[in-house]
């Protein structure tokens, strides 16, 4: 009786068997079953299957394998399958284009670069604007400090954060001594630099923008504090259910710095800055998330040039507020209000006695819809508004000028075929002291066939108001400048290595041009040029290198210039080497930078080079160490030459730095606790 | 990080502690393939777990509104890579993971704690993959996710397990 069920139980079985394939290569590890059954098996190394069902009835067979299409089959035969399985097209919401685009921040994008990372990069020393510095095309320029992209000047690249502009993103300080970046990597959990081509939702920005992302609402308690030889940091976040609330407060000084190591300056006063920052942040439900931030800088200076006892005081207060709810059905809706204001004062600014005065205010609305319509469609519609205002008073010249810029967009992003992304946008601008709109069309089209390359090209037409200045001396009637990116680009990346060659033109129209005391929109310009960045992480183990190499060619007729020439912050050649090796507890960052000379009417400046290098010592669970010592060699750079033909170089050539961040109650390990 | 011994706590802890999740289970007919299908798992046989999760993602196929037969090819997904973090089919697994939890999220009737708990998880094997590179990256938000789970459920005993787990492989780490 039991062999005879036995043998009814045999015969009641179907053995399915066959083999998977992509078409050219036996695929292993596919799921392959019957479906509405949990009878089937894995492929093998040789991608063959056989498998039992009892199933005896129609029988619809199904393989699936990660990054491919499902396959299904209605059996009409059992042995002897042949199943070819097509490749997954990318999801328009999974695809993502890094064309002009280094994105930082915990993804699977480009390139991955955490806080930490920006405070150990080469010659940083804790600053976001220098640690981008090392990015190909950008170009240094160490009197200013400030980001340059592209043959672009610096005020042609902006800076957001969570989506919502910001008017001064840099700290001030006297002629020919580099700002820094006024937000400290900690803020921030993504951070995206877009040299070029960038969609719809950002304006006025004619270069460049950079987008910033802070964290999200924090899960615990912490707070810290850190010190160097410069500033002194405290910092903390009390955690709440679903909110957190963070605030920071910072004091630098040059005091005790100069006195240790005096420089080529007669300091009347030493700079100092003190700041403060708070952020709030709520998940008001699962699916709406409020953000608010606000940032104060009072900062003050005062230097002996010549016969000028030059004193500078700049208050600089920044805050934002923006809400993200997903309205479900793939609608998410945001909105945002930011605020700038910057108040400076400047005593004996350009002639002994004299007293400058400017004020400058921006507020910033925004809303935004985005909608994922389908697997091949993705698409965003948002309108904002600047509302600016700013007064100047220097000596008996007086002025105040305040103006709307209302601009609209519509972003669409489309799979046109499998492997063939297009991503096209319209942005309308009115500047509402002239009247004028603007109707500006980008496109980008990518090929992305597989995760290690992408190639795409990018078109788009960007535009941005004059400095108040000139708009004023033009008697409101400036037109926007704008300037057209033609852009390619080419990235090659595996686990180990990445390699991304970038060729571009931008033509500028309608540059602010000075002449008799008056502006127009009558200035030109091009730059072109291409960006090579390589990175590799497999040289030795624990070792990263990069290298970044730019080629600029730019030409300009602006501001004061007589005739069309390179303008003397570009410099035509920018070679960055980078190398990072981590040692047990230590990490140890070197950096190379060469920029060749800039041209001057006076002449051109000598090349430029700077070896830094920089150790971080994770001393203990709760306490980071970091020293860095920029330009090792020594070496005097001369940046630009003033107008009697002196040269124009950084207050010191060597920087020493050595900074300790200690977390005071945190239960996580080298985790900065301000913010 | 990356010892045996670790990996193995790691993998046993995840099989314990599957049972009281199985508890749960919506309906019987999935309750009993599930169970027929997580018995066959042999931890000293890494091939026994990826028949597992292929099971698992033929069940998830026949209940797709059931975060159930989700959450366990999840786990088991990333109680593979864990143990065999250079395996060929484990950054597969991991993606395939990744975009499970993302769905799981979505779901209404998933644990929100339990979703937090393989998103820690997820970011714990990307450290154990890759030590040196991503320790620094990812470490906040493991013990992030590990800390929003135990809040929103403090008897989580997943989550404490893993969040001890690995709290003591940063230390052993670190104290190199």
């Amino acid at each position: 009786m039991l062999m005879l069920l036995v043998a009814i139980s045999a015969t009641s079985q179907t053995t399915i068997s066959g083999i998977v394939t992509d078409g050219r290569e036996p695929l292993v590890s596919a799921n392959v079953y019957i479906i509405g059954t949990i009878d089937g098996c894995l492929t093998d190394s040789l991608g063959h299957f056989s498998f039992q069902t009892t199933k005896t009835d129609e029988l619809t067979l199904r393989a699936t394998f990660i990054g491919y299409e499902d396959y299904t089959l209605s059996l009409t035969q059992t042995s002897g399958l042949t199943i070819r399985m097509r490749e997954k097209a990318t999801a328009i919401d999974e695809v993502v284009v890094t064309a002009s685009t280094y994105s930082f921040g915990k993804s699977d994008n480009f390139k991955t670069m955490d806080a930490l990372d920006v405070v150990m990069a080469g010659n940083s020393c804790g600053d976001i604007v220098a640690a981008l510095q090392t990015l190909p095309g950008t170009q240094m320029v160490g009197e200013s400090g400030k980001l340059y992209v592209r043959g672009g000047e610096s005020d042609e690249c902006q800076t957001f954060v969570n989506g919502m502009h910001v008017l001064v993103p840099y700290t001030t300080n006297t002629a020919n001594n580099a700002s820094r970046g006024r937000f400290s990597p900690f803020l921030f959990k993504g951070i995206n630099f877009s040299l070029g081509g960038y969609g719809g939702e950002y304006g006025q920005a004619l270069s460049s923008v950079l987008p910033m992302e802070t964290t999200d609402v924090a899960t615990d308690d912490k707070w810290g504090v850190s010190a160097s030889l410069l500033d002194w940091n405290i910092g903390g976040t009390k955690a709440y259910d679903r909110s957190s609330l963070s605030f920071n407060a910072n004091y630098t000084s040059l005091a005790l710095f100069n006195a240790l190591f005096p420089d080529r300056y007669d300091w009347t006063r030493p700079y100092r800055k003190l700041s403060g920052e708070a952020q709030y942040k709520a998940d008001l439900s699962a699916a709406s998330v409020l953000k608010t931030y606000v940032g104060y800088d009072l900062t003050s200076v005062g230097q002996q040039i010549d016969n000028l006892s030059l004193s500078l005081v700049e208050h600089n207060i920044y805050a934002n507020t923006t809400l993200k709810t997903n309205l479900g059905r793939g609608y998410t809706l945001f909105t945002g209000i930011a605020n700038s204001s910057v108040v400076e004062n400047i005593h004996d600014a350009q002639v002994p006695g004299d007293h400058y005065h400017n004020f400058r205010n921006e507020v910033h609305l925004k809303a935004e819809v985005r909608k994922v319509f389908s697997p091949v469609v993705k698409m965003s519609a948002g309108a904002e508004d600047y509302i600016r205002h700013s007064t100047l008073t220097y000596e008996d010249s007086h002025y105040r000028l305040d103006y709307h810029l209302l601009a609209a967009h519509l972003d669409a992003q489309v799979r046109l075929l499998p492997h063939l992304f297009l991503n096209t946008s319209a942005r309308l601008e009115n500047a509402s002291y002239d009247g004028q709109w603007l109707l500006m069309p980008r496109a980008t089209l990518s090929y992305v066939p597989n995760k290690h390359f992408q190639l795409s090209a990018m078109l788009g037409q960007y535009s941005q108001t004059a400095e108040d200045e000139y708009i004023v001396r033009s008697g409101k009637h400036l037109s926007q400048s704008t300037a057209n990116h033609v852009i390619l680009s080419l990235q090659y990346s595996t686990a180990k290595t990445l390699l991304r060659i970038e060729p571009y033109y931008k033509k500028y129209h309608h540059l602010p041009l000075l002449s008799d005391g008056t502006c127009t929109a009558d200035g030109y310009g091009t730059s072109q040029g291409i960006d090579v960045f390589l990175e590799n992480h497999s040289l030795i183990r624990n070792l990263t290198t990069t290298l970044s190499y730019s080629f600029n060619d730019s030409e300009r007729l602006y501001l004061d210039y007589t005739s069309p020439r390179t303008p003397d912050y570009a410099s035509r050649h920018n070679l960055r080497l980078t190398a990072k090796y981590a040692i047990g507890k230590v990490i140890i960052g070197l950096a190379e930078s060469y920029a060749s000379g800039r041209h001057y009417p006076q002449g051109t400046t000598p090349y430029y080079n700077s070896i830094d290098a920089n150790i971080t010592y994770l001393a203990h669970p709760k306490v980071i160490v970091y020293a860095s010592l920029n330009n090792i060699l020594g070496r005097t750079n001369v940046f630009g030459y003033k107008t009697d033909g002196s040269n124009i170089t950084g207050s010191r050539d060597r920087f020493f730095y050595i900074g300790i961040f200690v977390s005071l109650k945190n239960n996580k390990a080298y985790d900065i606790s301000n913010f | 990080m990356t010892s045996r011994i670790f990996k193995s706590c790691v993998l046993a802890i995840a099989l314990f502690l599957m049972a009281p999740v199985s508890i749960n289970a919506q309906q019987m007919p999935m309750q009993a393939l599930v169970g027929q299908s997580l018995s066959k798992l042999q931890q000293d046989q890494p091939e026994t777990i990826l028949n597992c999760i292929a099971e698992l993602k033929r069940i998830e196929t026949m209940f797709p509104d059931s975060v159930q037969p989700k959450y366990l090819m999840a786990l088991q997904s990333l109680n593979y890579a864990v143990t065999n973090p250079h395996a060929p089919q484990a950054d597969n697994l991991l993606s395939d993971a990744a975009k499970t939890i993302d769905q799981m999220e979505q779901m209404a009737g998933a644990d929100l704690s339990d979703v937090c708990t393989l998103r820690g998880f997820l970011y714990m094997v990307r450290i154990v993959q890759d030590p040196a590179q991503n320790g620094q990256r990812y470490y906040i938000d493991v013990m992030n996710n590990y800390e929003k789970a135990l809040k929103l459920n403090p008897d989580n005993a997943l989550a404490q397990q893993l969040q001890q787990k690995f709290l003591e492989g940063m230390q052993s780490a670190m104290s190199r």
